[in-house]
């Protein structure tokens, strides 16, 4: 009855050419995997800050799982999202980061990465906003024929997760 | 709009320079300037003039400072410090001024006579013949500054020459460049120089490290065992040895094929199989096809065996040639160079036996080919047969037709033959085939193949015992070819990935060309092999050349140096190698005839390794564990997804992966399993078959799943503190309020589920324990489910929160709350009219046990029934009795105020105090005289919330009720004993219920006060008391008596702290009215509440679907139950009031309870008739239609005000407003309070020795029996603690159409009388 306690927070992103910025986050697991409490999907406020580059969003994260082994173990999805003046919502980012296996407080990066669409799509993008999406946001996380996609990188999104972990021992994984 | 993050910076980062002050300055000067322009005088001094004075003023100011510094001790900055403007120079000042300082060459031409010496002509060496260089071309521009600059400076003339120009040397450029041009034609290039675009390249072999390398103890070694090297061709060989070398290479054939002895095994299987053949009885279809399918195998096999005899015998009479031609040739060089010798014996063989073998042989293979024709025959013959039956039929319709056509039409005849169409050719039969022929062609063959019986077998022997001719006795260019072996030698490098590792000791060539090595390399690696290479070099002296490569292959994991068999390669060069001696070189054609006929090309090669030379194998550690890496690396990566495959791993068999065609193939080729070359895939195809490694026909997403998984869905399941978790995350309302879960799962008992099993379970029975009938089960039942389905929606509803859930923040008081406030301020203070003060508000999140109280203040209470005048005597109970008998139509005037003086103990009309009872705790105020009480106490009772949970929908849902009883405090004495009563007084106190109000807790959480005064719930009939208005009475000068209107109570309730309610949900529900409508409404709802902001309005309400209706819809006229109309035939009024009172008799039920947190949902008459439970809308709605059925005018009015608080319908909170305008509750009580008196009586005629001490009937409308026994129960009458006390109770309940039903309980209490 291996449990696994992810806590922690998004703590904000930094890196991205506006910082008005938002977050929607989401754990994924395979299918040994349980969810015993918590919410595994969310979405940040809006920070928009004043000073400084780095928008905080300090988002709590709190999710317990067990599971009947080890593969598929939880990964973070985040889509970055700016807020223009206008209150319109334009994707800026996709990152994915898997949650630290070893116990302990882990303060972690995600690089993030944005489509890139054809010249059409970027002018239009600077003009009126909106941008190139993914038609089915598991690609994320699933990553098959990525290498079709032409992307360009983002900023960063720094999350800070302690990882508990309970009896993984009795299953012969030394933590 | 706010600043950019960029804009904000620059605005704190940005330093004001004080603004340049000269303006005003200038403008002085300017006019200054003027003026003295006009005056005509140079301005220079004027300027003067002014520093001066400005710098005078500035010295006079310093020192006077200086003199005060000296004696104050305070200064402030400024005292030091000076403002001074910015300086600045005009821009016509500073053009003066660098004019004064800077000299600017002119760029006009410098005129000659200044250039050169005064009174010197400029001289021309041009003219005058000599020779002067090419000036540099220089622009004329630049030339004439340079000029006038030099001129300027000291000695300047003696940069200028003669001619007036500057001294210059000739031009140095040269016309042609020096350099030849780097055009050059790409043909030219020289090849090796050549470049050849290559695409950008992933470099492979950073993945390629053995895994677990890390690892000190995984340590790989690969042994190369380099024994030798055999050439079969070298440049240096000579003629006899070429022919040597065939004969060895056709005698290894030889002895290879003898080995193997295919021909000898073939013979055997074609025996054998005829004898099958012969042994199977030829009687069934299977036999029968059986028998076919042997002939065919024996037809094929015996092929399969002439081909091989056929070349048995020609590789026989092969080496038998070579052999001959070795034997001349060596006859005509006149000496040998290789010591081979071919013996060939002969082996005498039984000419008898092999006759007949022989003879037995052909004729068993005539009788077969004749059989085989016989049947060809046959097959042939009948279908000759057929077609002829055919071109028979053919020709007689022809004739037929001929002779119809003769009859009829003659002159058609040759139409209609054309469309009989073609003549069929007619077959030829076969031709038998011939016998004789047959067996002269076997002959024929055998002769050709086979061995002529009787003759002795040939077999070859091959020996290198023979001499060689000494080097002496050569001739010269045998002898230098000698001599040019001899200074041969070879060695072997090898390359493992490419990088040579090792080479071997250089071993010169021997005579026989066979060089001998025998070293093993043990190459300890780390990366994956991906090639080991083997490159034969030749060395001549110092000099060494690459004769051949091979690259050997990497051997399976399986393979150990112990069990390793060596192996031979070949490989050839293909370099050209002439000699001028008896070499024969190696590309050269040459010949071995005289006259230069018959040319060969021979490369040179060879077998490395061969005949034991080379082997590479991994090698076996100490503790006999190979140091093998593990086979899952590339290739064996297919594998690791299907263990069964591990069988073939074994074997070794690594590249076949798809089994079944193996099999198939295995099946359709008729492998021999007796074959010894076949033994290892026979056993691979029974391991397969065995083993079964069908491989899957499904794919599986995650293989290693189920091998990897710590344990199974079911202990994961069973685990019960998991589940406890997940039930609580799913909030299932068992569990929505489990504070801590245990971190153990002993600690977790099975009982935890018993409840929420059960409720599973019992889903669908209903209990009819609690419910009079089945149908009032199923409608609790369905409310219940309807409830849930409703509260499951609400509570994802309510995750949408919105700006104000989630941020509270103080309105910024606006200018009319300010001014309020001011006014109030200077407002008297008046400190004995305390007003309640607005509390702070506390989120119900952090609260626990005990912080919640709930403040009950019991101000005061008006009309309190009085008692009536306490008397043993029958008369004055008869009276009572009779006073009952029309209590509602006249006051009784028999009850005078006097009577109050007939009190036992001059106790007064009545000591009535509070009882409040909630959630168990039971608290009560102190008594108070007379029937217009004033407490004015609080109360305070604790507050638990159900499980602990204090979140507001928990809170919301919270259905206890507020209980605040009425009673009336008796006083009796008891004291027995006359002679006691001077100095003891022994009272028994009883106290007698009143009356009640009920206040559902989830009122005052929504309410967060409850402020008025209320009518109290009093029986209609109170034993022992009356209810007459008595304030006249007590002041004695308001002689008016009127019936009571009823008791009333002021309080005020209150939660400390306050609590924040939850809000209702704001959620658009969707709808099917029409979208003018609801836009419409939405308008009309929008005008309403800014013209009347406090009231309430209402245009679509929820129904019982959760769909938004239109609030009219709900009002139509509704024919009542015949039976109420047929009560009174010709009392409209009477009939108006007794449909009233009908509605009011079904029983409430709150929606916020049912509900929590919701909404109001509204069910129409049908349902709400249904399900026989609702709240103040559908009793309002449906009394509404009825009366509008009744040709009432009838309106439905919505008010707020304190909800459901007490059990009457149509109360405070939605008025109807009937013709009359009277209260609805009388008739249906006047006819049911009949029942009480003759229950009276029959107490009074069971017991008439008994004085009742209080009594009273309950009346309620019927919905569960729980409701009923609280009512009586909090009513106290147990609580009598008189000795010999007595109750009576009966029940009466009474049917109204539709499941209606009213209940009344009648209780007593009685005291027997002394």
């Amino acid at each position: 009855m291996a449990e696994l306690h992810i806590i922690g927070q998004i703590i904000g992103a930094t890196g991205f050419p506006q910082n008005s910025l938002f977050c929607k986050w989401g754990v994924h697991a395979g299918g040994a995997w349980r969810l015993l409490s918590g919410l595994k999907e969310g979405q940040t406020q809006v920070d928009m800050p004043q000073t400084g580059d780095m928008a905080y969003w300090s988002h709590p994260i709190d999710l317990h799982y067990t599971t009947k082994g080890l593969q598929g173990w939880p990964r973070l999805y985040l889509q970055v999202w700016h807020q223009d003046s206008f209150g319109r919502c334009q994707l800026y980012g996709y990152g994915y980061i898997h949650v630290p296996s070893s116990p302990g407080q882990h303060r972690l990066q995600c690089v993030t990465w944005r489509p890139l669409g054809s010249w059409q799509d970027q002018l239009a993008e600077m003009f009126v906003g909106g941008g190139p999406q993914l038609r089915s946001p598991d690609l994320i996380y699933s990553g098959a024929d990525r290498y079709r996609l032409h992307t360009v990188g983002m900023g960063t999104v720094e999350l800070e997760l302690c990882v508990i972990l309970r009896h993984f021992d009795r299953y012969g994984v030394e933590s | 709009d706010l600043p950019t993050a960029e804009e904000a910076y620059n605005f704190f980062t940005f330093n004001f320079d004080p603004e340049p002050q000269q303006q005003p300055r200038r403008k002085k000067r300017h006019s200054r300037r003027r003026e003295a322009e006009e005056e005509g005088e140079g301005e220079s001094g004027e300027e003067d003039e002014e520093k001066e004075e400005e710098e005078g003023e500035e010295e006079g100011e310093l020192e006077g400072e200086d003199d005060e510094d000296l004696f104050i001790i305070d200064q402030s900055a400024q005292d030091f410090l000076e403002v001074k403007r910015a300086e600045y120079i005009g821009y016509s000042r500073r053009l003066q001024r660098e004019r004064e300082t800077l000299f600017v060459p002119s760029m006009r031409p410098v005129p000659a006579s200044s250039k050169l010496p005064e009174n010197v002509r400029p001289r021309y060496l041009e003219e005058e013949g000599l020779y002067v260089g090419e000036r540099p071309p220089v622009c004329l521009t630049n030339q004439n500054i340079l000029e006038n600059r030099i001129l300027k400076q000291a000695e300047g003339r003696k940069w200028f020459g003669d001619d007036g120009c500057i001294i210059a040397l000739p031009d140095p450029i040269n016309e042609s460049s020096s350099r030849p041009p780097l055009f050059h034609l790409e043909d030219e290039l020289d090849p090796a120089l050549q470049a050849v675009y290559r695409k950008a390249l992933k470099t492979k072999h950073v993945n390629l490290y053995i895994t677990g390398m890390g690892d000190p103890q995984a340590d790989y070694q690969l042994d190369v065992d380099a024994s030798g090297l055999i050439f079969s061709h070298h440049p240096l060989f000579s003629r006899e040895h070429v022919l040597a070398a065939r004969l060895a290479q056709l005698y290894d054939q030889h002895l290879t094929r003898q080995h193997k002895n295919l021909t000898r095994l073939l013979t055997d299987k074609v025996t054998q199989k005829c004898a099958n053949k012969t042994k199977l009885p030829a009687l069934s279809q299977v036999t029968q096809q059986r028998i076919a399918e042997y002939k065919q195998e024996v037809r094929h096999t015996r092929q399969l065996r002439d081909v091989e005899q056929e070349k048995d015998r020609a590789l026989l009479k092969s080496i038998i040639r070579v052999w001959k031609e070795l034997k001349a040739l060596r006859d005509f060089q006149r000496f040998t160079n290789t010591p081979f010798k071919l013996f060939i014996r002969r082996e005498k063989v039984d000419r008898e036996q092999d006759e007949q073998e022989f003879e037995n042989d052909i004729i068993a293979e005539v009788s077969e080919l004749e059989a085989e024709a016989e049947e060809d025959y046959q097959r042939k013959m009948s279908e000759y047969r057929r077609q002829h039956e055919e071109w028979k039929s053919w020709k007689r319709k022809q004739k037929k037709q001929k002779k119809k056509r003769q009859q009829e039409e003659e002159e058609e005849d040759e139409e209609s033959e054309e469309e009989l169409g073609e003549e069929p050719e007619k077959p030829e039969p076969p031709e038998k085939p011939d016998m004789g022929d047959l067996e002269e062609q076997v002959r024929e063959k055998a002769a050709r193949i086979h061995r002529k019986p009787g003759e002795p077998v040939l077999i070859p022997e091959l020996t290198v015992s023979g001499p060689v001719t000494p080097n002496e006795q050569c001739p010269r260019a045998e002898f230098a070819r000698r001599e040019d072996v001899a200074k041969r030698a070879l060695f072997i490098k090898v390359l493992y990935n490419d990088k040579e590792v090792s080479r071997t000791d250089s071993r010169t060539l021997n005579m026989d060309f066979r060089v001998h090595f025998g070293q093993i390399f043990n190459l300890k690696i780390v990366n994956w092999p991906e090639s080991i290479k083997l490159q034969v070099f030749e060395s001549v002296g110092s000099s060494s050349s690459l004769l051949a490569e091979v690259c050997v292959p990497v051997p399976e994991s399986s393979i150990l140096t112990g069990s390793a068999p060596f192996e031979e390669m070949e490989f050839s060069s293909n370099q050209r190698v002439t000699f001028n001696h008896e070499g024969v070189g190696s590309g050269v054609p040459f010949s071995f005839e005289a006259d230069g006929t018959n040319t060969q090309t021979l490369l040179t090669s060879g077998k490395l390794s061969w005949k034991l030379s080379c082997c590479v194998s991994w090698a076996v550690g100490e503790d006999d564990v190979p140091l093998a890496p593990p086979s899952s690396q590339p290739g064996g990566g297919m594998y690791s997804g299907l263990r069964q495959m591990d069988a073939i791993a074994c074997i070794g068999a690594s590249g076949l992966n798809d089994m079944k065609k193996l099999g198939k193939w295995a099946a359709e080729s008729r492998l021999d399993p007796n074959d010894p070359s076949n033994a290892s895939i026979m056993q691979l195809l029974s391991v397969v078959s065995g083993g079964d490694v069908a491989v899957p026909e499904y794919f599986r997403l995650e293989q290693l799943q189920e091998e990897f998984n710590f344990l199974t869905d079911e202990e994961l399941h069973r685990c019960r503190r998991f589940r406890l978790l997940r039930l609580r995350s799913q909030e299932v309302p068992e569990f929505r309020h489990f504070k801590c879960v245990p971190s153990m799962e002993r600690e977790i008992s099975e009982k935890v589920f018993q409840d929420y099993e059960k409720r599973l379970k019992e889903g669908e029975i209903i209990d009819t324990k609690e419910h009079i009938d089945a149908h009032r089960a199923l409608v609790a039942k369905y409310l219940q489910r309807v409830r849930e389905s409703v509260i499951n929606r609400f509570l994802i509803a309510k995750h949408h929160f919105i700006l104000s859930d989630v941020v509270s923040e103080d309105e910024v008081p606006s200018i009319g709350l300010l001014g309020w406030n001011l006014f109030k301020l200077a407002e008297p203070k008046r400190p004995l009219k305390p007003r309640r003060k607005e509390r702070k508000k506390v989120t119900a999140q952090n609260l626990s046990d005990g912080d919640i109280k709930l403040l009950v203040n019991i101000i005061r209470g008006y009309d309190i029934p009085i008692r009536r005048p306490y008397a043993s005597k029958p008369p004055v109970s008869a009276k009572s009795g009779r006073s009952f008998a029309e209590p509602f139509t006249a006051p009784v005037s028999s009850h005078t105020p006097q009577q109050g003086s007939e009190w036992p103990f001059g106790q007064p009309l009545i000591r009535p105090f509070v009882e409040v009872s909630f959630q168990r705790s039971v608290l009560q105020t102190s008594t108070a005289d007379g029937p217009n009480p004033c407490w004015n106490e609080e109360i305070v009772l604790p507050f638990s919330a159900p499980n602990g949970d204090y979140s507001s929908t928990s809170l919301q849902s919270v259905r206890d009720e507020v209980f605040i009883n009425i009673f009336d405090e008796v006083l009796y004495d008891v004291v027995e004993d006359e002679r006691e009563r001077g100095n003891t007084i022994h009272t028994r106190i009883e106290r007698h219920w009143l009356g009640s109000i009920k206040i559902p807790f989830s009122t005052i959480y929504l309410q967060s006060r409850i402020d008025g005064t209320f009518k109290v719930s009093t029986p209609p009939v109170l034993l022992g008391y009356s209810k007459e208005r008595s304030l006249g009475s007590e002041g004695g000068y308001d002689a008016v008596r009127s019936r009571s209107e009823g008791t009333f109570l002021s309080l005020f309730i209150t939660i400390e702290p306050q609590l924040v309610p939850g809000d209702t949900i704001r959620e658009k529900f969707d709808s099917q009215e029409g979208e003018r409508l609801l836009i419409a409404s939405e308008v009309f709802e929008k005008e309403a509440s800014g013209r009347f902001p406090d009231r309430p309005c209402l245009t679509t309400v929820i129904d019982i679907n959760g769909k938004a209706v239109f609030v009219t819809r709900f009002i139509r006229p509704l024919t009542p139950p015949q039976e109420l109309l047929d009560a009174f035939p010709n009392g409209p009024q009477e009939t108006a009031e007794l449909v009233a009172r009908y509605v009011s008799l079904v029983p409430f039920l709150p929606d916020s309870v049912s509900f929590a947190g919701v909404c109001d949902l509204w069910s129409t008459c049908d349902q709400f008739l249904t399900l026989l439970a609702g709240d103040e809308e559908e009793h309002a709605v449906l009394l509404c239609n009825y009366f509008l059925s009744m040709g009432k005018g009838a309106w439905l009015i919505i008010g707020v005000a304190i909800p459901e608080v007490s059990d009457k319908p149509l109360s405070q909170s939605h008025i109807n407003k009937t013709e009359g305008g009277k209260s609805q509750i009388s008739v249906g009580e006047i006819m049911e309070t009949h029942q009480w008196k003759s229950f009276e009586m029959d107490v009074k005629t069971l017991y008439f020795c008994m004085e009742p001490i209080s009594g009273f009937p309950l009346h309620l409308p019927f919905s569960e029996i729980r409701p009923i026994i609280e009512a009586v129960h909090s009513t106290g009458v147990h609580k009598v603690e008189a000795p010999n006390v007595e109750f009576a109770l009966a029940v009466y309940v009474h049917p109204y159409p539709g499941n209606v039903l009213s209940v009344w309980v009648y209780i007593a209490s009685l005291v027997s009388a002394r």
